[in-house]
């Protein structure tokens, strides 16, 4: 039985309880059965497709970032065809394009999808759960600076917000803004400074 | 060639179609600026039931102000939302005075 | 009030009133994986049996109840189910059946529910 998780003005977000999830697994165990047993799926594509699935995470999106910060054809590339210059890194993406949009001294943006869950997952991997919520995709649109102030992100009025709405064919990755002395650091050090709320847009400042 | 390029305005239109599309309800009847064409793609109105031979379809990013698409906040001037339509829910309209 | 702007489905929430955002990290489980796994499988160029498209038509249709009282894998879940059995790829019979044996191998399911 999945129970609601509320917090006095919390948006209430759905959270499995113990006999949810083993109902849940339980079902689906059943649904691959059947499959299976239908020629439809082999136990072990099923099993390859989940270590697929698990591969991508923050360690890609932080490589791309400390190669553009540190590589100017490199980012120029990146943001003029993300997808492919992405692949130049030997990282499979399975999105039909991906938007890398820059952060600047004046500019922040900020990344949502109000409809579902869009999100550059074979980069990325899964998103986390507040970003699926109702709360940040009712809110993320209509009030993204207040919503950035609860992420512990005050933007300066003088400094534009962008918000991309991922509603089709495509996804995003914010570039953020390097350190000031980003020529004093090893590739390596760039990439730990690098967080994965930095490149949804609700982080701002690195390093 | 596109129907629209980068800087036409355009307006969303409200198809007040039922079942699976990718327009939100707070961009629709709003008028904003193309800001690229983003590649044709299938139709997810037709993929959503299975049909996977109808038209493909160009995809847009459209800009809008966000002071005009939430006119109640204290929103600066230049914030903007930027998303992705398809181009059977956009019409051109000449340009606004007000458009990003 | 539609204003004119024609139906607004229960997941179409972008500008809705809404509380704080909860900023929890939960786990991603090994069912919520395996939903994906199979999701994509079934998607993939060899089967092309459901596709992500009908995924999200399927939990935008199955219900306002069902879609805010169900967990973001539970409803891909639900709705991927529901569209194999509407296609007739799997029947509700054989897949209940299925579940019903599933369930023998967790003996203190009474216990914890």
């Amino acid at each position: 039985m999945p129970h609601d998780h509320q917090h006095g003005e919390h948006e209430a977000l759905i959270i499995e309880d113990e006999a949810g999830n083993i109902e849940a697994q339980i079902i689906i165990d059943a649904l691959q059965q059947v499959l299976i047993g239908k020629g439809l799926l082999t136990a072990h594509e099923v099993t390859a497709a989940i270590a697929k699935l698990e591969s991508p995470g923050l360690h890609l999106g932080a490589k791309i970032v400390a190669k553009a910060w540190t590589d100017p054809a490199y980012k120029s590339r990146l943001l003029s065809d993300g997808r492919a210059t992405i692949q130049e890194l030997d990282i499979p993406v399975t999105e039909a394009r991906i938007i890398v949009v820059e952060n600047t001294a004046q500019l922040h943006n900020l990344i949502t999808c109000t409809l579902c869950s869009c999100y550059p997952r074979s980069i990325l991997g899964q998103p986390p759960s507040w970003y699926i919520s109702k709360a940040y995709r009712a809110r993320s649109v209509r009030e993204p600076r207040q919503v950035l102030a609860e992420f512990g992100l005050d933007l300066m009025q003088d400094i534009k917000l962008v918000v991309h709405d991922s509603t089709a064919d495509m996804r995003y990755l914010v570039l953020p803004e390097p350190p000031h002395d980003v020529e004093r650091y090893m590739i390596s050090e760039l990439q730990t400074m690098i967080s994965r709320d930095h490149l949804i847009g609700v982080a701002r400042g690195v390093g | 060639m596109t129907r629209f390029s980068a800087g036409d305005h355009v307006q969303v239109l409200a198809l007040g179609k039922e079942g699976h599309v990718r327009t939100p309800h707070y961009i629709r009847h709003q008028t904003g600026r193309v800001t690229e064409y983003c590649g044709t793609y299938l139709n997810p109105e037709d993929l959503a039931v299975g049909n996977t031979s109808g038209r493909a379809v160009e995809l847009y990013r459209v800009a809008f102000l966000q002071r005009q698409l939430w006119p109640d906040g204290a929103i600066p001037a230049q914030d903007t939302l930027i998303i992705e339509i398809y181009d059977h829910w956009l019409r051109s309209v000449k340009e606004t005075e007000n458009a990003p | 009030m539609q204003d004119g702007k024609g139906p607004k489905g229960y997941h179409d929430v972008g500008g809705d009133a809404a509380g704080e955002i909860l900023m929890v990290e939960l786990p991603w489980l090994h069912w919520e994986k395996q939903v994906e796994a199979i999701r994509g499988l079934l998607g993939d160029g060899t089967r092309r049996i459901v596709s992500l498209d009908e995924v999200r038509r399927g939990f935008e249709s199955f219900g306002v109840e069902k879609y805010n009282t169900l967990s973001f894998y539970k409803r891909r879940l639900e709705a991927m189910t529901d569209i194999l059995i509407e296609k007739g790829i799997v029947s509700r019979t054989e897949l209940d059946r299925a579940i019903e044996a599933g369930k023998v191998r967790w003996p203190d399911l009474d216990e914890k529910s």
